[in-house]
């Protein structure tokens, strides 16, 4: 039974560190530009999609479609920014709204260009590594352990370069860091990219593992949110912990408890922190 | 026993901006609060309003305990308090932001019943313009009543959260620094406002930096530094008092 | 001027048009315009961005043909119990939200988490609703009409007029309220809450009021719709059928009563101009969301004059 439950966290872990680099980048963007960008599911889609494209049917190696797919995730971010992000920052409510509708756009859009039906992509890394008498996909490892890495690297960057402590500042004093003469403009676009790509990535790795459909971005800004919030918006450290929780929350409520509702575990999980923690697990900024 | 403070503090933090106040404030007094910049006269005032919630010590008012209650329950029990930086209702006019501060008023003329006032709005309505009208003449902002009250001029502004305030029939009305900003003639015209309020019987305590504009009219003075009460008493009192001198003007003895 | 007289020659167009298309579209946006008041009232005039009225929405059809099929009773008489479970979920997920002071943007993630979990319900709870099948329904309102007795009604007129009739009572209710001290308090909330606070408005009971009346209309809709359409089905419960009611109030306009019924009625009629894929409808629901909120933030009817939100 134990080995059981163990695999289930482990699983837990995994989904969770996808949901986790999510939450990393609403909670950059809610920071920095001061929204909460809805569509960043759909990001992470597009990275997915772009990643099987590239190697089931342009046959690229796979590694260097995950690297075209995040250029591509990240350009679809700068292009919305440009469009639309830049004349919401700062409102809440209207960048709400407005990356609602772009939910529909992107999403409508993948609909017509892959149809509803599931892409699985080929085997690219197949074989599990089993210890004792739990099995995990290789490919869930190296996932994880990318992932991993990139969300490291993003808080070594964060706290380190010159870069990272100017984000952190302005996240912190958006007057002072503009008095320090911190681009401030450029930082939020950059932002609002950086999140898209490693929502792209998230894309990129889980195209690897699970099968694609356009409305798994839906399901999985809600899961970023939630973890997010779980964690508390704003604190960027707390991020990836959320998403871990919350997947390991639904992993073992799977376990328990009806299937079906797996979703509504992590929901209620949700409701009762903010109830009784209103800044997160770790407490968070503004 | 109308206001007691007792071991008043507040912490955000590391930083203490209010620590261990205790005050008296008696019924028909006008009391002024002094200090320098942070010393935490805005921040004792939003604890008195519900605002804020206090970190240690009690807020008794009229022999209940406040402490920690909401600010519209606050409102409710008698205190209001106005903005230091003039808090409006962007887009609606001015006429609009003194019915709106009827709600209290209104609700004390009908209690339930006006839940009736939904199908017959117009007597209820009548007797509050009536009412917002008078205000509004006190304040001398009569002539702006059907303008946006993001039209009004920094001075007006503050006259209307002040006539906002006259709206909900306070018994005690805190006033944070309601002359700074103003122009002479502004000043004249809330000196009366003031004088006209104390002679309803509304107690007010009022924070402002114009010490003189203070001293004319307040029955005692109490001083803030650094979160702390330093002195208590008359004008006189507390203007000749050595720390207070200090504190505010610094190492050279100077008339208010 | 009331409203409610704009809705006045509306009965006429049966008498003048037999055009069952027209017809049907004017049905639906009777139906969805209420909806969109309800949200309206809430986020509109009260400024509370909440996501639960699509929950309420299909709330609304399934509790009262469930509660007509168990008990046996009318369409009618099934709505008042089917109220009364709106009402205390509106006060459990509003004593939620506003209760623990949280900010605007944790109203719409939890609004949407409850939503969420009531539509998994509904989905998964396959002995009463049936799950993702839907229910089918075949029973009808009845109304006693002079000189015939009890009719039902069916077909399109009949039911045009009903609609419509339901559209003009929430028109006035809400006239009522949005003109009286109420909707004086709500315009305070959505503008500063904090002075309205010190001004001795109780901001949580205010906005718990305006959240419930949001989704007691938003059920009425429901109903209807459900007994209209003969059918209801967990997508009625889903964030896309919220979505939609926001995107009808924003491209009608917030500022006025019927500004949203105008909304409803494009959103709702566009489809049958433009015949779209339903990939291609929901790009273009998007794409108007996008742009009104961009472009055109008072929505149609702000185009045309300047209706303020306090009488």
């Amino acid at each position: 039974m134990t080995q059981v439950i163990l695999g289930q966290v482990l699983n837990g872990i995994i989904v969770g560190t996808l949901y986790g680099i999510i939450a990393l980048g609403v909670t950059l963007t809610f920071g920095i530009t001061g929204i909460v960008n809805f569509a960043l599911g759909q990001f992470m889609m597009i990275g997915a999609y772009a990643a099987w494209h590239l190697t089931d049917v342009a046959h690229l190696p796979y590694p260097l479609s995950v690297a075209l797919a995040v250029l591509i995730a990240g350009l679809a971010g700068f292009l919305s920014d440009r469009a639309l992000f830049q004349f919401t920052r700062n409102h809440l409510v209207n960048g709400l709204l407005v990356s609602i509708g772009l939910i529909s756009v992107i999403e409508s859009g993948a609909l017509l260009l892959f149809t509803a039906t599931p892409k699985n992509m080929d085997f690219v890394l197949s074989g599990s590594w089993t210890l004792g008498a739990i099995t995990i996909s290789r490919m869930k490892v190296v996932t994880f352990a990318v992932l991993l890495a990139v969300i490291a690297l993003t808080w070594l960057a964060l706290a380190n370069t010159w870069l990272g402590r100017a984000t952190r500042a302005y996240a912190q004093n958006p007057e002072a860091a503009m008095l320090m003469g911190v681009k401030t403009e450029m930082l939020q676009v950059g932002v609002s990219v950086y999140s898209c790509a490693l929502a792209g990535i998230g894309g990129a790795l889980y195209a690897g593992i699970y099968s694609l459909e356009p409305s798994m971005g839906a399901l999985f800004i809600l899961k970023g949110v939630e973890a997010a919030i779980l964690a508390g918006v704003g604190n960027l450290a707390g991020a990836l912990v959320g998403g871990i929780i919350l997947g390991i929350t639904e992993s073992i409520g799977a376990l328990f408890l009806p299937t079906a509702f797996r979703d509504a575990y992590g929901l209620v999980f949700l409701v009762a922190i903010l109830l009784f923690r209103p800044s997160g697990l770790f407490g968070g900024q503004k | 026993m109308f206001l007691k403070v007792e071991e008043l503090s507040k912490r955000f933090g590391g930083l203490v901006a209010v620590s261990a106040v205790s005050l008296d404030i008696e019924e028909g007094e006008i009391v002024g609060i002094l200090g320098p910049n942070g010393s935490g006269k805005t921040t004792l005032l939003n604890l008195l309003a519900g605002l804020l919630a206090p970190s240690s010590g009690t807020i008794l008012w009229q022999g209940r305990d406040i402490s920690g209650t909401k600010p519209d329950l606050i409102a409710a029990l008698g205190i209001v308090k106005t903005f230091q930086n003039p808090q409006l209702f962007a887009e609606l006019s001015v006429l609009e932001h003194v019915m709106i501060a009827g709600h209290l008023a209104l609700k004390r003329l009908l209690g339930f019943a006006r839940s009736k006032t939904i199908f017959a709005p117009k007597p209820a309505r009548q007797e509050l313009e009536a009412r917002a009208e008078r205000v509004l003449r006190l304040c001398r902002l009569s002539e702006e009543a059907h303008r946006p009250a993001a039209a009004l001029s920094y001075g007006e502004e503050k006259m209307l959260g002040v006539a906002m305030a006259m709206m909900c029939e306070p018994k005690l009305l805190l006033l944070d620094e309601p002359a700074s900003g103003l122009g002479q003639a502004e000043i004249v015209n809330l000196g009366a406002v003031l004088r006209d309020l104390r002679e309803h019987g509304t107690t007010l305590c009022v924070i402002d930096h114009k010490v003189a504009f203070l001293a004319e009219f307040a029955h005692r003075l109490i001083a803030l530094q650094n979160g702390s009460k330093i002195a208590d008493g008359t004008a006189q009192e507390v203007l000749g008092n050595q720390s207070v001198i200090t504190a505010y003007l610094g190492r050279q003895h100077a008339g208010a | 001027m009331s409203a409610v007289w704009l809705l006045v020659p509306l009965y006429m167009v049966p008498l003048v048009s037999h055009n069952e298309v027209l017809l049907t579209i004017l049905i639906f946006t009777y139906i969805l315009g209420i909806l969109a008041i309800g949200f309206n009232i809430v986020f509109g005039y009260a400024g509370q961005l909440t996501m639960f009225h699509g929950a309420a929405f299909g709330i609304g059809g399934y509790a009262t043909f469930l509660i007509l099929t168990k008990l046996g009773i009318s369409f009618w008489l099934a709505m008042l119990p089917m109220f009364v479970v709106i009402l205390l979920l509106s006060m459990i997920v509003g004593w939620v939200c506003f209760k623990f002071r949280l900010r605007e943007f944790y109203f719409a993630v939890v609004t949407l988490a409850f939503a969420e979990l009531i539509r998994l319900v509904v989905l998964n709870w396959n002995d009463v609703t049936n799950g993702t099948l839907g229910l089918l329904v075949l029973d009808k309102p009845t109304i006693w009409w002079p000189g015939r007795g009890v009719v039902k009604i069916d077909g399109t007129v009949p039911w045009y007029l009903l609609t419509l009739t339901a559209l003009g009572a929430v028109t006035i209710v809400s006239q009522l309220i949005v003109r009286s001290w109420i909707g004086r308090n709500f315009a305070a909330i959505r503008l500063n809450e904090e002075l309205a606070q010190t001004l001795g408005i109780n901001t949580f009971r205010y906005k718990m009021l305006a959240f419930t009346i949001s989704n007691l209309f938003a059920a009425l809709a429901g109903a209807l719709f459900g007994f209209y359409s003969n059918y209801i089905e967990p997508a009625q419960l889903s964030i896309t059928q919220s979505l939609d009611a926001i995107a009808m109030v924003l491209l009608g306009g917030m500022g006025s009563i019927l500004g949203p019924v105008v909304g409803a009625f494009l959103l709702t009629g566009l489809p049958h101009i433009i015949e779209f894929s339903a990939e291609l409808r929901a790009a273009t629901y998007g794409a108007i969301l996008i742009l009104v909120i961009l472009l055109m933030p008072r929505g149609v009817v702000g185009l045309f004059s300047r209706w303020r939100h306090v009488s």
